[in-house]
């Protein structure tokens, strides 16, 4: 516990000694990806649901935030909850259709990626509000207040740093909330053996639902944030790539561990930045990577390091 | 009349596994279920469990038809099942087992301020609850075993596990699927002394099992099944001395004796 202290102390302290901008950007995006990964891991890593649906939230969540700031102009904060009422209301949708037919790992997987798919159509061909495939540019930046200088607008890198940091860490706080609670018990237990849960009274269906409601409705941020970050939305927000990388990242960091899908996220987006290379190859190196970990540590990373420590221990 | 079966059948796809069976069991009672392999014990605890849906017939509980809820919602009414294979999260400690069992409990303690319990607020509940945890660990005899992993234990903890993990849902009724099946002999005294325990308690028990004589010192009235249907039903030595079971269910000549343990 205090390791993972130290960690976010070093994160929160990392603006003060680096100040490359290209540094600072490798991190913004791991921390937006990260609220994906942590989010897309209640779901799947803790409560065994394999969602495709998590592209669909962030896409949906890019667009109306913009949308709505730019049509009745809102700052973005008040933007973003509308955002995550329609996220919520989309995984109630979706959620209460998978649940309620008991659809299970690929049945349920493929049934979210459809449903994804169908709103990409929509977004794609709703020209008159989306502009179609050929996207919309987001000039707004966030606001917030600041004591002494007033509402001021989030621009620069070290800004978005700590921005984009507060809200993966306020996102980790409350995944671990519930998690740590007889919330996270339940998730758990659907996970590990769903017709046992359901004799101990646990209604499976209540639970999956919000596994997949709080997990949706706190990616929501990360589009409405990813939009406003890198000020062009397209419906490539909503491709089935989304999901692979988020559900890549999850996978090697270590399903099932809150600080995994986040060095995932540091390790998937960081790492083809480092290292320049044509996209064809950074690709492949992508599937290695994912090759490499499954065979080698199907636990990932984070759960390799907890797996050595408790045998430590032990 | 706490428990009530009333005509209760059940058929996969052609294949009749219960037909027609109808009994009661009174609170406080102890009522065993025996019957050969394949008789239909399991099926019918599972219907009464709400695990499976009866073709015909139906189960009363406290007066109030129950066959067509759901299991979660039956097991919080206060029925609840073990199982015959033992069913356990092995990947978690035998404490989160029967922490994850508290479910219902810290429901019925809380309702819906449980969501406060998630931002820490109810604290001495959960703490309450983890108390009666380790109450339960220490009944079944686990309390040494409390941070293994479930998936370590032997069959015979296993089944013990499942028992707690049954018991931490505070049962009215319990419905015990063969609970000293592959058991050791210690292992069934010890099962047998937590049941009576149970009993005293007040809880009312329901079991099937294959052991006549761990049955016999039990129960108080066993009901005998072949082929789903109730052939005999009395005390345990009436039943055992019928010739219908010993004819059906030990498979031997008449006479032969029933001593078979």
């Amino acid at each position: 516990m205090t390791g993972q202290a130290l960690l976010w102390g070093l994160l929160y302290a990392l603006p003060l000694v680096v100040r490359s901008d290209f540094l600072l950007t490798i991190f913004i995006f791991t921390f937006i990806y990260g609220i994906l990964g942590v989010t897309f891991d209640l779901i799947f890593g803790f409560t065994g649901q394999l969602s495709m649906f998590h592209p669909a939230v962030f896409g949906v969540s890019a667009y109306m935030t913009h949308l709505l700031a730019v049509r009745f102009a809102l700052p973005f904060w008040v933007a973003t909850l509308p955002s995550a009422a329609a996220a919520i209301v989309l995984a109630l949708i979706v959620g209460s259709i998978c649940f309620k037919f008991r659809l299970k790992t690929f049945y349920f997987a493929v049934v979210t990626l459809a449903f994804a798919e169908m709103i990409r159509l929509v977004v794609m061909n709703w020209n008159s509000v989306t502009n179609g495939t050929l996207g919309l540019v987001v000039s707004g930046k966030p606001t917030i207040y600041w004591p002494g200088s007033g509402v001021v607008p989030i621009k620069g890198p070290i800004a978005w740093y700590y921005l984009t940091l507060v809200c993966l860490t306020l996102t980790v706080l409350i995944c671990s909330r519930c998690l740590g609670s007889w919330m996270g018990r339940c998730f758990g237990a659907i996970r590990l053996n769903e017709d046992l849960a359901r004799t101990l009274g646990i209604n499976v269906f209540r639970y999956k639902l919000l596994s997949f409601l709080i997990g949706c409705a706190l990616a929501s941020f990360a589009g409405a944030l990813y939009g406003y970050y890198t000020g062009y939305i397209d419906p490539g927000y909503f491709s089935i790539n989304q999901s692979m990388e988020v559900l890549a990242m999850v996978l090697l960091g270590g399903q099932g561990t809150l600080l995994g899908p986040i060095v995932g996220s540091f390790v998937l987006t960081g790492l083809p930045h480092a290292i320049d290379l044509r996209a064809e190859v950074r690709a492949m190196l992508y599937g290695a990577i994912l090759i490499f970990t499954i065979l080698v540590m199907p636990r990932g990373i984070v759960g390799t390091l907890f797996a050595l420590r408790s045998k430590r221990d032990a | 009349m706490t428990l009530e079966v009333r005509g209760l059948s059940k058929h996969f796809a052609g294949l009749v596994a219960v037909a027609d069976v109808s009994f009661a069991v009174e609170p406080g009672e102890i009522v065993g279920i025996i019957g050969p392999n394949g008789s239909g014990k399991t099926t019918l605890l599972s219907m009464m469990a709400g695990l499976l849906t009866p073709t015909f017939g139906s189960v009363l509980w406290k007066g109030s038809e129950i066959q067509a809820l759901r299991p979660e919602i039956i097991a919080g009414l206060g029925v609840v099942k073990t199982f015959q294979n033992p069913q356990v999260f092995a990947e978690l400690s035998v404490f989160d087992n029967v922490q994850v069992a508290s479910h219902l409990a810290l429901k019925r303690a809380l309702g819906f301020r449980r969501g406060l319990e998630v931002l820490g607020a109810a604290r001495a509940v959960e703490r309450r609850l983890a108390e009666r945890v380790a109450e339960v660990l220490a009944l079944c005899d686990l309390g040494g075993a409390a941070r293994q992993l479930a998936g370590n234990l032997s069959y015979g903890e296993e089944k013990m596990l499942g028992l707690a993990m049954a018991l931490m849902c505070d049962p009215e009724i319990l419905l015990l699927d063969e609970p000293a099946s592959g058991l050791g002999r210690d292992e069934v005294h010890k099962l047998a002394a937590v049941l009576a325990k149970l009993h005293d308690a007040g809880t009312t028990l329901c079991l099937v099992d294959h052991k006549i004589g761990f049955l016999r010192g039990l129960a108080g009235r066993v009901i005998a099944l072949n082929y789903g249907r109730k052939i005999a039903e009395g005390t345990p030595e009436q039943v055992l001395n019928d010739r219908a079971v010993i004819e059906a269910y030990l498979g031997v000549r008449q006479g032969a004796g029933h001593a078979r343990a």
